[in-house]
């Protein structure tokens, strides 16, 4: 327990030290408190505090869109964007040294002299790491609900699911990095590796979300692209069985890789409207401005296109992912002579 | 339970690569001793006491610390290391660098912050125990290594080259202080290519090239083994008393005769011949050999034999 508490207050004390932390962590807190800023009017929305001030009737002070509206700046813009894009990216910068520099001669014998398993050292290490992104996502994610439970008087504790999400998604493209840093001691082949492997598995991600909708969505809604001028056209038809064999095969391939985007964009599944007991899945910003007259069918075939995975497809695989290639990482680490 | 604090029976370590670090290593660390171990940079000093600490692997190796099997981790909460070169984190001050190694070593944090104090003070560094490390000499980097291979109060603590890089007064705090740490009753190992360092601490050496011990003993024993005196005199030699000391293979050199001799009644005859001619005797020195000049010869008889060794397989 003293060495676990050691060496997570020694990851704590190398993120304090760290510059890009504390980047990552004040514009973290200015992207909070510009969404706290935002507030509700009797005729629309506010922005800055109340000092930009826009009328909008659906989403007004009071109404149910509101709330929705609110959550969803904060999983679809937010989530998405700020934690699970630029913010990873600062931590991957920042935590892709931790290995290489751990592992430097003078250093890593100070740490395997002491009696304690080369096994745990690494897990303490590693997990020491995933530290960056999930204190920056719960100290954001604390601002998030205070302003949420101010702003649309529910205290919505789902949110907090950004913490665990957010850090696994994180977890995925670190393991890659660590297993890199591992096996060349080097911080820039583990930083170049987890950037080059993260954007490999993005495009991946994105070709078999495009497919989807290509293949599932568009008909669904009775759309199907023109494939000479690229636009959609109305077609009741059902889309050809040849797209649909492209996603089969798309997704053969992608299920075996992680899936950092999915991850983040699962928070919507596990948020929760406590008084509706509602989900917040298949619903996006469109939809909200639309209020009412959002189209059933739409509705439906987005909330399907948002739900086409199960929880092991985006977990499970995505956790076997980092399971082994951890595994590799750490046998390297054990059996290697420093 | 063993006298010995290391007791190696064999250790071998071949690298990957072929080449072989360490070719049967035995040696014995009683309890309570500073043992010195010596050699040639690349002799395979740091590999032994690296494949003793599990930070690397040997190839074979039987034997005991502490009355454990070597390789048992547990053993390593009673023992101290001072790497070479040893880099720490720095991020950390000094005082946090051995409150980390303090609790990689499972010591509770009463303990730590008790000892903490006495250490730092113990090794000079209680006002800049507050720095950051990176502001540190190498100097009293070196100052917070060894505080923090004594933070969980071991057995046997193992100091890799201690004082490279470490200025001539620190140096002498550096000796002080592991003499110091024989009488709190530790086992101290050093490593050290600066012979006459190991000279001044160490009761027991043993010299290490090409991953063999080629001598090991008590210091007072191998320095003994080829023992010298020599005499300073004024004035004048009779050609009789000449003859003689050349006939007892004596050396003169100018205004000094060197004799080999095991003990002082050897060179008792040539006291009374020098004073039954007058000559006046200005000094008696018992001269031993240095350990450089032992690691020298040994060195230097290893390589003739294994020169010979390959002649002869040829």
């Amino acid at each position: 327990m003293i060495q676990a508490y050691t060496i997570l207050l020694d990851s704590l004390r190398m993120l304090r030290a760290s510059k890009l932390f504390w980047v990552s962590m004040w514009i973290s807190l200015l992207v909070a408190i510009v969404y706290a800023s935002v507030g509700f009017t009797p005729t629309g929305m506010s922005v800055g505090f109340g000092l930009w001030d826009f009328d909008v009737p659906v989403i007004r002070e009071g109404s149910a869109e509101s709330e929705v509206f609110y959550l969803l700046l904060f999983t679809d813009v937010i989530v998405r964007f700020w934690l699970g894009w630029f913010s990873l990216v600062l931590a991957i910068i920042s935590t892709c040294s931790i290995f290489p520099h751990f592992l430097q001669a003078g250093s890593i014998e100070l740490a395997l002299s002491k009696p304690l398993s080369r096994l745990r050292l690494f897990l303490m290490k590693y997990l020491g790491g995933l530290l960056f992104v999930a204190v920056q996502t719960g100290l954001f994610c604390l601002v998030a609900f205070v302003a949420i439970g101010f702003r649309v008087s529910e205290w919505n504790v789902s949110i907090f699911w950004a913490v665990p999400l957010i850090t696994f998604a994180f977890s995925l493209i670190y393991c890659v990095g660590v297993f890199i840093g591992v096996a060349t001691r080097s911080t820039v082949f583990a930083l170049l590796g987890a950037l080059l492997f993260w954007a490999v598995t993005l495009f991946a991600q994105w070709t078999e979300d495009f497919v989807y909708k290509m293949a599932y969505v568009l008909p669904e809604v009775g759309l199907s692209v023109d494939m000479q001028t690229g636009e959609l056209q109305e077609t009741p038809e059902d889309a050809s069985s040849g797209i649909k064999k492209t996603y089969q095969r798309i997704q053969s391939v992608t299920k075996v890789l992680p899936k950092t985007r999915e991850c983040t964009i699962s928070l919507k599944r596990l948020i929760r409207f406590q008084e509706r007991d509602s989900m917040l899945a298949g619903v996006d910003l469109g939809s909200v401005f639309a209020g009412g007259d959002a189209d059933p069918v739409v509705k439906e075939a987005m909330q399907k296109y948002e739900l086409r995975h199960s929880w092991f497809t985006i977990i499970g695989t995505s956790l076997i992912f980092e399971i082994l290639v951890l595994a590799l990482a750490a046998r390297i680490m054990i059996r290697r002579d420093y | 339970m063993s006298d010995f604090a290391v007791d190696i029976e064999t250790l071998r370590k071949r690298y990957s690569n072929g080449v072989e670090a360490l070719a049967g290593v035995s040696l014995q660390v009683p309890y309570g001793s500073i043992f010195g171990l010596i050699g040639p940079n690349g002799a395979g000093k740091s590999t032994l006491v690296k494949s003793l600490l599990s930070i690397l692997r040997p190839t074979e190796c039987r034997g005991t610390m502490l009355g454990e099997k070597i390789g048992n981790k547990s053993i390593l909460a009673k023992v101290g290391y001072l790497p070479e070169h040893a880099s720490f984190p720095d991020y950390l001050t000094g005082r946090q660098v051995i409150e980390y190694a303090a609790g990689l070593a499972n010591v509770s944090r009463a303990a730590c912050r008790s000892r903490c104090d006495m250490l730092l003070e113990k090794v000079g560094m209680t006002e800049a125990a507050g720095r950051n490390i990176r502001t540190y000499s190498k100097g009293m980097k070196q100052r917070i290594g060894l505080a923090q291979a004594l933070i969980n109060d071991p057995v046997v603590v193992f100091l890799d080259e201690p004082t490279d890089g470490v200025d001539p007064e620190g140096r002498i705090d550096f000796k002080n202080m592991i003499s110091s740490m024989r009488g709190d009753g530790r086992t101290v190992f050093v490593n050290s290519h600066l012979l006459a360092e190991v000279e001044q601490v160490a009761d027991r050496v043993a010299i290490l090239t090409k991953g063999r011990i080629i001598k090991q003993g008590l210091v007072e024993d191998l320095t003994r083994r080829d023992a010298r005196y020599e005499v300073k005199f004024h004035g004048q030699m009779p050609v009789a008393l000449l003859e003689w000391c050349h006939q007892q293979q004596m050396k003169i050199e100018g205004d000094r005769i060197t004799c080999r001799a095991d003990g002082p009644l050897q060179i008792q005859p040539l006291i009374d011949r020098l004073r039954a001619a007058l000559v006046v005797i200005r000094e008696i020195k018992e001269e031993k050999f240095s350990l450089e000049e032992l690691f020298l010869q040994a060195v230097t008889q290893s390589r003739e034999e294994s020169a010979a060794a390959k002649g002869g397989t040829r």
